[in-house]
C-alpha cells in the first residue's frame, strides 16, 4: 500500500515536472486571464499626450479575422504574467510572416518589400510615427485584403493611408480616381494603386513607381488598357500619343523635367477636363502649361493635345502624314527607276559617240 | 572608261570657297540627319541608341538645333555670296533654272527610253545638278521654317492653332526625309555612282575635273571653255 502510494506520488511529481518542461510555468496565460481586465469596455489609458488610448479586448476580437484561432499571447508573447508589470511591445507580424513558417501564415515574403520601403526606412531611422504592419493591416480586427471590410482593401485603404496622409486623402477623395473608388468602380486605383503595396518609395526616389519617369508606365497600366478604359467611355490612345510626343520620348530616354501625365493632370487632384477645377480644363491649361512655358496663353487651350498622326481620326494631320509617306516612296522610285534609265541611256550614248 | 588613256588636262570646276561651303553644308547636314531621325524614330533600337550616344533628347535637341543655326547661317551667307560677289553672280546665272531644263530632262527621259535620237547637251550645269542644287536650297529654306516653328514652341503654341504645330511637326519630319532621300539616290548617283565618276567625282575635294569629262558629261560647257581658250 504504502509503496504504491510512493510510486503514484513519484508519477504525479514527475508529471509536474515534465509539464514544467514542456509549457514554462507562465508561457500558456489563458484568453480568460487577459480579459480580466481587458474584457472591461471602460479599460483604458490617458496617455501623456492627453489621448485616450482603449485597451479593452475581448474574446470576440479577433472573431471574423484571419488570427480567429489565435490567442492573445500568440502575438503578445512579451507578456508573461498576469498582470503584467510593462507596457508590452509592438508586435512583432515576422514572427510567423515570413517565408517557410510552421504557424500557417500565408507563405509570403511581402514583409521584406516594407523594410526597403519609405515607411520601413523611416521605421529604421526611428521615427516612431511611421507605420508597422498593423498601423495599416488594423490589429486584432485584421482581414484578408480582398474581405471589403479590410483596412486595407480596394475600398478602405485610401482612408487608412490618409489617417497620417490626411491632406492628400482630402484631395484624393473629391478627385475622379477617388470618387471612382467609392462608387465601387473595380479597376479605379486607390493609393495601392500608384504606389504600390508593401514596396512604396517616396516619389522623388528613382525606385518610386510614381518617379517623374516611370509615372507614364504606372498610368498606362489602365490608361493604356483598352479592355479597362472601353468600359468607361476614356480613350486608350492617350498613352502612346504621350510616348510618342516630344515630352514622352524625353521622358522615356530618362528626362526628368519634362512633363509626365502628373505635371498636367495633377497627381491627387486629377479630375476630368470638363470639371472646372481641373488642371487640364481649358480655363487652366494657361497656368497649367505656363508652369513649363512662361507666357502660356488661352490660345493653348486652342485644339486637341494628344493627336495620333497613325488614326484616320487625326483627319488632317493623318492624311498629310500619308501623302508625305507616299510622296517619299515615290519620289524613292522615281529616282531609282532615274538611275537605272541614265545608266542604260548612256550605255547607248557612249556607243553612239564612239 | 577605265581602259581609255585619262586626259591629263584638267579644269577647275569648285573654286575653293565653294569647296568649303560645300564641306560644311555636308557636315550640318549629316549632324542634322543624324539627330533628326534617332528623334523621328526614336522606337528604333538604332536610334535609341544614337540619342543615348548623343548624351540623351536634351543634348541631341541642343546638337541639332546648333547645327540648324549653322546651316540656316551657310544658307544666308550663299544667298548673299550668289547674289553679290562676282563669282556667285556668275554662278546664279549658270545654275539659273531655265524652261531648257526641263525640256532636256524629257528629252534625256525621251533618249533613255530609246523614243528619240539626241542626248542633251549640257552647259556647266546639267539638269541633274540644277534640279539637286534649287531642290536643296529650297529644301533647306523649307525645313528651316518649320524647324524654327517647333523651336519657338511657347510663342507657336501661343499664336498657332495646335493642328498647325502637330502638322508642322509631321512636315519637318517627312522634309528631312525626302531631302535625305533625294540626296541619297541623286547626289549619290550623279558624282558617285554614276559610271564616268565611280566610285566618286573628286572635284569637292580637288575641285578639278578632266577635260575629257566635261566634254562627255557637259559638252556645251567644254566648247565654251575651248572657246575662251581655257582648254
Amino acid at each position: 500500500m504504502r509503496g504504491t502510494f510512493l510510486a503514484a506520488a513519484i508519477f504525479i511529481a514527475l508529471g509536474v515536472i515534465a509539464q514544467g518542461f514542456w509549457f514554462p510555468a507562465d508561457a500558456r496565460i489563458s484568453l480568460e486571464k487577459c480579459t480580466l481586465c481587458h474584457g472591461k469596455p471602460e479599460f483604458r489609458k490617458i496617455l501623456v499626450d492627453g489621448k485616450i488610448r482603449d485597451l479593452f479586448a475581448t474574446a470576440d476580437s479577433l472573431k471574423g479575422s484571419v488570427h480567429e484561432k489565435k490567442t492573445c499571447v500568440d502575438c503578445h508573447f512579451d507578456v508573461s504574467e498576469i498582470p503584467h508589470r510593462q507596457r508590452p511591445q509592438r508586435v512583432t507580424c515576422t514572427h510567423c510572416h515570413y517565408k517557410g513558417n510552421a504557424e500557417g501564415a500565408p507563405q509570403s515574403d511581402a514583409y521584406l518589400e516594407y523594410f526597403g520601403s519609405v515607411h520601413g526606412n523611416a521605421i529604421a531611422g526611428g521615427n516612431t510615427k511611421a507605420p508597422l504592419c498593423q498601423d495599416c493591416h488594423g490589429n486584432h480586427s485584421i482581414h484578408k485584403t480582398k474581405d471589403p471590410t479590410s483596412a486595407v482593401s480596394r475600398g478602405n485603404v485610401a482612408e487608412t493611408c490618409g489617417r497620417c496622409h490626411i491632406e492628400i486623402y482630402a484631395v484624393y477623395k473629391t478627385s475622379i480616381h477617388g470618387v471612382a473608388v467609392s462608387q465601387g468602380i473595380p479597376e479605379a486605383p486607390s493609393c495601392t494603386g500608384c504606389h504600390g503595396e508593401h514596396k512604396i518609395y517616396a516619389h522623388k526616389d528613382p525606385k518610386s513607381t510614381v518617379f517623374a519617369t516611370h509615372v507614364a508606365a504606372q498610368c498606362s497600366t489602365c490608361h493604356g488598357s483598352v479592355s479597362i478604359m472601353s468600359k468607361y467611355g476614356i480613350e486608350a490612345e492617350q498613352v502612346t500619343t504621350y510616348q510618342n510626343s516630344f515630352h514622352g520620348v524625353a521622358s522615356g530616354f530618362g528626362s526628368r523635367t519634362v512633363a509626365n501625365c502628373a505635371s498636367c493632370h495633377g497627381v491627387h487632384d486629377i479630375r476630368p477636363s470638363e470639371d472646372p477645377r481641373s488642371m487640364v480644363n481649358p480655363k487652366n491649361i494657361p497656368a497649367t502649361c505656363g508652369k513649363c512655358h512662361p507666357g502660356a496663353n488661352p490660345n493653348f487651350a486652342v485644339g486637341k493635345m494628344h493627336v495620333d498622326s497613325h488614326s484616320k481620326e487625326s483627319g488632317i494631320i493623318y492624311y498629310t502624314a500619308q501623302f508625305f509617306k507616299y510622296l517619299t516612296i515615290g519620289t524613292m522610285l522615281a529616282l531609282i527607276a532615274h538611275i537605272f534609265l541614265d545608266m542604260y541611256g548612256r550605255t547607248r550614248r557612249l556607243r553612239g559617240d564612239k | 572608261m577605265g581602259e581609255e588613256p585619262r586626259s591629263p588636262v584638267t579644269v577647275e570646276r569648285m573654286s575653293v570657297l565653294f569647296r568649303v561651303q560645300h564641306i560644311l553644308l555636308m557636315v550640318s547636314l549629316l549632324v542634322l540627319a543624324v539627330t533628326g531621325f534617332a528623334l523621328m524614330f526614336h522606337d528604333n533600337w538604332l536610334a535609341a541608341a544614337v540619342i543615348r550616344l548623343e548624351g540623351g533628347v536634351l543634348y541631341r535637341g541642343i546638337i541639332h538645333r546648333s547645327a540648324a543655326v549653322f546651316l540656316m547661317a551657310q544658307l544666308v551667307y550663299h544667298a548673299f555670296y550668289m547674289l553679290c560677289s562676282r563669282e556667285g553672280k556668275r554662278e546664279l546665272r549658270e545654275v539659273w533654272l531655265t524652261r531648257r531644263d526641263f525640256d532636256d530632262f524629257f528629252l534625256a527621259m525621251r533618249f533613255n527610253l530609246g523614243m528619240d535620237s539626241k542626248y542633251p547637251r549640257f552647259g556647266r550645269y546639267g539638269y541633274k545638278e540644277k534640279f539637286q542644287y534649287w531642290g536643296a536650297t529650297t529644301g533647306v529654306f523649307l525645313i528651316s521654317v518649320t524647324g524654327i516653328i517647333l523651336w519657338a514652341e511657347t510663342f507657336s503654341m501661343r499664336y498657332l492653332p495646335k493642328v498647325v504645330l502637330d502638322l508642322t511637326l509631321i512636315v519637318h519630319g517627312y522634309q528631312g526625309l525626302l531631302a535625305f532621300v533625294i540626296l541619297l539616290f541623286w547626289h549619290l548617283y550623279i558624282v558617285h555612282l554614276h559610271p564616268s565618276v565611280f566610285p566618286m567625282n573628286r572635284a569637292w575635294l580637288t575641285g578639278k575635273v578632266d577635260a575629257e569629262w566635261l566634254r562627255q558629261e557637259h559638252p556645251a560647257e567644254y566648247e565654251k571653255l575651248k572657246g575662251e581658250g581655257v582648254i
